[in-house]
């Protein structure tokens, strides 16, 4: 099916908007010029609509009319958060989804663009994992919830496409960071909590203490990197099933090689402490990005260090307002 | 954890009281000796509430104040209505499980015992099927829908527990009939679906896939007892043994045989034939030390549970569900 084209502009609705990759499609659409002409883009944020409650979503969708969706919105945290709440985002995040993709329906948008995450994944299986394997086994037990919620959506696009003939889809990153990320110590995504630490420990002449013993490895990726790949999909990548948007397995690296490129970055000189007593979360997620290549064979990542300078430069520089 | 006792008599809300299972339990729990003093078994239909919706699910909580639910309510069908539907089948079970248990919650439940079905197990699988299963790939493509929404029912349970300490649980049933069962050739389940027309038997399908059959009389002495005695939050199997699996084509014969339907049976190859098999393992049952008339519990015989199914058909058949 041809992609979006010929039949007037997107009015793009961006739910999660204020997030960390929906500021980076932000950037990507407004400022690296990647907006088309009569396009109009909306960014929404909690502020906006709750969109736990079905009428707030339906007012938002009919206030705006979009034919096009990408749907970050989610209830997020870290490890720790998750191990503790696993029912809470088990039952949020299902029904944001279902109020989003339903109202979307409803409203015959054209096309939704949701947002997987490669911790869904089932535990025990076989790497690299890939997009057929998402629902082989039973996810990480750490945040079991979240995973199954976000597996839903998957299930969902494809009973909207089977019921409706609709073009949802999702895609899979791997794990994103960079600038508006969480930077909150207790609740943050792994990179950006330790960053904030980095620089409290910095500051205030202390260890840094990393909880986990540093082992576990990621494919970590630039935010700037996943918000250009989403406006991509949204425009060119039309099938139903999901597609895993990561650097590739040759880029996996340890907590401990990103906890060094961090202190590099925000010229930390001072102890480094593994506090193995805390929970490590999964050891290893390696993702296959072999579809993503087929498709966009020429597509350059930014590299680890930089994206992590890039970062940290902002974290430093917007420390006051940024999100800790 | 200790089975309920001592702490007052049980008020049990039985959702889907008016379905298969749900009137089978109706019989079992008011046969004299079966309901303990004091007591009370409130069974619900749709009619009493939609389940779908929040507000009147909370009402009729509010209505009932149960201490335990039997939580049967479901959108169900036949193979054939499941493939044209799976996305009404996702949501609306996913809704009302989700309305039931948080009300549950909310109201301070006891219990809930949920219903699964082994139709939910993965598709590609090694057999026979265990409860440690479920969620190992995804399910057959034919009832996707509903599948992932019944094995929502476990994650949600799991998470009650984790967060609340709830002892809610799940039962896993493999193919129920019996009286009160949906007749209905397009929607009805296998067994209870089948017609004549005339002198000739048209069957769906190849006849060749494989079930384990169990009698709704069996099932509901066996859902009193979970809801009693059970106490994991992981969910049981009920089932008849590997050893009793028929193929369809033979529990055809036995219907026929009970309705002494003498003329042409016809397998329409060119319909679906759903999963071949979904063989179930039952040793977690036969394990348990408090179930009466363990090891050798005394299920129906699949010959006897068809006869009784049909004479009770053919009785009733101006208000059966056809």
């Amino acid at each position: 099916m041809a992609s979006q084209s010929g039949s007037g502009p997107m009015r793009v609705l961006v739910t999660g908007g204020s997030g960390l990759i929906g500021k980076a499609i932000e950037h990507v659409v407004m400022k690296d010029g990647e907006k088309r002409e009569g396009e109009h883009w909306i960014f929404l944020s909690s502020k906006d609509a709750n969109l736990m409650d079905l009428e707030q979503t339906r007012a938002v969708f009919e206030k705006h009319r979009p034919t096009h969706v990408i749907h970050l919105a989610a209830k997020v945290g870290g490890l720790y958060l998750h191990m503790r709440e696993n029912l809470y985002f088990l039952r949020d995040n299902l029904r944001i989804n279902d109020n989003v993709l339903q109202t979307a329906h409803a409203m015959g948008v054209t096309k939704v663009v949701s947002c997987l995450s490669s911790c869904i994944f089932p535990d025990k299986t076989t790497y690299p994992i890939d997009e057929t394997m998402i629902h082989n086994g039973p996810p990480h037990e750490s945040n079991y919830g979240y995973s199954h919620a976000k597996r839903m959506i998957d299930v969902q696009n494809r009973a909207y496409f089977g019921q409706y003939g609709h073009r949802y889809t999702a895609v899979i990153p791997t794990n994103v960071f960079g600038p508006h990320d969480n930077f909150n110590e207790d609740e943050g995504h792994v990179l950006t909590a330790i960053m904030n630490k980095t620089y409290k420990a910095k500051r205030d002449n202390t260890t840094l203490n990393v909880w986990g013993s540093g082992k576990p490895l990621r494919q970590f990726i630039f935010s700037m990197d996943i918000g250009r790949l989403m406006v991509w999909v949204l425009r060119e990548y039309d099938e139903v099933n999901p597609i895993i948007l990561s650097v590739g397995e040759e880029d996996e690296v340890s907590i401990q090689e990103a906890v060094e490129m961090i202190a590099e970055a925000l010229e930390f000189k001072g102890q480094i402490h593994y506090d193995t007593s805390l929970s490590d979360g999964q050891l290893k997620k390696t993702a296959n990005n072999a579809k993503l290549r087929r498709y966009l064979p020429d597509f350059t990542f930014t590299p680890l260090r930089e994206g992590i300078k890039l970062t940290c430069d902002w974290f430093v520089k917007n420390y006051e307002h940024a999100r800790t």
